[in-house]
């Protein structure tokens, strides 16, 4: 049975939504370590704020952080799925029809960047990737609203036949011009090779992982860890006023590339939006505990 | 340094405000004003470059970068929610607006550079941070809409002034002493670098996995 554009249509408006009101359970347990380890005052007060906010907002059906940023959507489509009508028309129209509809409203953050005209519609939008599995019979999507406020000091740049240290550095110098602009603490994504626009999507997808898995290469869970100790280590803390916890985790993922390197690292900020779900080949609905 | 809870009502005196210091926190009764348009920053420090009035008096008062919806319904103005904002993107306006206005407290999130720092401690102002991601807890704290200006904007653009009650938690981040935590930190997080570097040089060298001989690390392609 072929899954149909409404399905599609209503699952990708019900993730942003839901992207908007619950932070993801795993970072919240993460906010709660940071707390029970933070030795200081403002900020255990302020990572004290943070899980009352998130439990607000899921209780009272409220809006997290009301900058909804602007929709993003990576979609992977097993090749024995088949459709009967649109994809991408139907994930346009769910994010027209919920920004119509969401309780509480949501303000307008899509802009045109030649105008500067705000709207809950543009060009490209919502952001949609694409890719394939092979043999599946169902598709996966995973929903990232992004809001710019963090996103704005994320940052790739090109190295020559880059050694582990010259990498760490470009992550840790990127960090530390961010300092305590984005709303901290973070997940940091680091993507490492391919090209320029595989670099960056290598390290937003690893950005979106489960808190409870590292790098499947011995190699980057390392850095991985030495990164997430560094960065810490800097000290902006909770909100960026001062803390033990920058960063909840550094997320790395690599392809091969030319020995000209590409290295993008990538933020989300401390609610962290993400959130997946599974259509099966038979039209079934399956949340994905992302 | 041990943070302190002041409970603070709009409008307030310079004494009232140099007594705040850096990591204590704040919340907020009376009115305060919101934007976070860049058309309404310019329009604001145009309007004090010219000695001209704005259309609501703020001296004493706050004006921070906080996004708010307001919800009109049957002639009736309800606020829904606020939210913090970027504030270093209004970097180029906010000492003429600190000085020319009167102002007591500013704030949003992530800090503003130098010039204001200056300008907040020349005139008797601090900088509050509030929550990014703190919508649901700063918004129990509205309640009325006072009045909406610039009204041909976008909700988060208007100069709205609204009256809540014991608004917050917010953190002073910068006094009006002229101590801004963010300068202290990215000053601290400069001065720990090396020693950071070392330590991650130390746990590459034990884990032994980085390729040891590079062409021409470091310099881009």
């Amino acid at each position: 049975m072929p899954i149909d554009s409404n399905t599609i249509k209503s699952v990708t408006a019900s993730l942003y939504e839901r992207s908007l009101k619950k932070i993801p359970d795993d970072t919240r347990a993460l906010l709660q370590q940071a707390r029970h380890a933070e030795t200081g005052d403002t900020a255990r007060r302020t990572l004290t704020i943070m899980l009352q906010s998130a439990d607000a907002a899921r209780d009272d059906n409220k809006l997290v952080c009301t900058d909804v940023g602007i929709p993003t959507y990576s979609i992977k489509i097993g090749t024995r799925v088949q459709f009967t009508g649109p994809v991408r028309q139907a994930i346009v129209d769910g994010f027209a029809e919920l920004a119509q509809h969401i309780d509480p409203p949501i303000l307008k953050m899509v802009t045109n960047p030649l105008t500067h005209e705000r709207s809950f519609a543009g060009k490209d939008m919502p952001l949609v990737s694409f890719d394939v599995i092979d043999g599946a019979d169902y598709m996966d999507i995973v929903c990232s609203p992004k809001a710019m406020g963090t996103g704005r000091w994320e940052a790739i740049e090109a190295f020559v036949y880059p050694t582990h240290e010259v990498i760490e550095k470009f992550v840790l110098d990127v960090v530390m011009r961010a300092g305590s602009q984005p709303c901290l603490p973070l997940v940091v994504g680091v993507g490492i090779g391919g090209t320029f626009d595989y670099a960056a999507r290598l390290a937003k997808e690893c950005m979106l992982r489960p808190h409870d898995k590292h790098s499947p290469e011995p190699m980057l869970a390392a850095m991985e860890q030495r990164l997430k100790d560094a960065i810490n280590g800097m000290g902006f803390g909770a909100m960026g006023t001062g803390g033990d916890t920058s960063v909840m985790a550094v997320n790395i993922d690599y392809a091969a590339s030319h020995g000209f390197v590409p290295v993008a690292v990538c933020f989300n900020c401390w609610i962290n939006r993400r959130t997946a779900a599974r259509i099966h080949g038979d039209g079934r609905v399956e949340d994905l505990q992302w | 340094m041990v943070s302190r809870l002041h409970e603070l009502t709009l409008p307030l005196t310079e004494a009232q405000v140099r007594v705040l210091n850096v990591g204590d926190m704040v919340t907020l009764t009376g009115e305060i004003t919101v934007s976070i348009g860049i058309p309404t920053h310019k329009r604001m420090a145009a309007a004090v470059q010219a000695s001209e009035a704005l259309p609501i008096d703020l001296r004493g008062g706050a004006f921070f970068h906080l996004s708010t919806y307001v919800r009109e319904q049957g002639g009736v103005a309800e606020p829904l929610y606020l939210n913090p904002s970027t504030s270093t993107r209004y970097n180029e306006w906010m000492p003429g607006l600190i000085e020319g206005l009167g102002l007591r407290l500013v704030g949003g999130k992530g800090g503003l550079d130098a010039a204001s720092v200056r300008a907040l401690k020349a005139n008797g102002c601090v900088y509050l941070s509030f929550l990014g991601g703190g919508s649901p807890l700063l918004s129990r704290g509205l309640r009325e809409v006072v009045s909406s200006h610039y009204n041909e904007y976008i909700s988060q653009f208007r100069l709205l002034t609204l009256r809540v009650e014991g608004m917050g938690p917010a953190t002073v981040a910068i006094d009006a002493n002229g101590n801004s935590v963010y300068d202290q930190l990215m000053a601290r997080a400069q001065d720990r670098m090396p020693a950071i570097l070392e330590q991650l040089a130390q746990a590459r060298q034990a884990a032994g996995t980085s390729p040891q001989h590079s062409h021409d690390p470091g310099k881009p392609a």
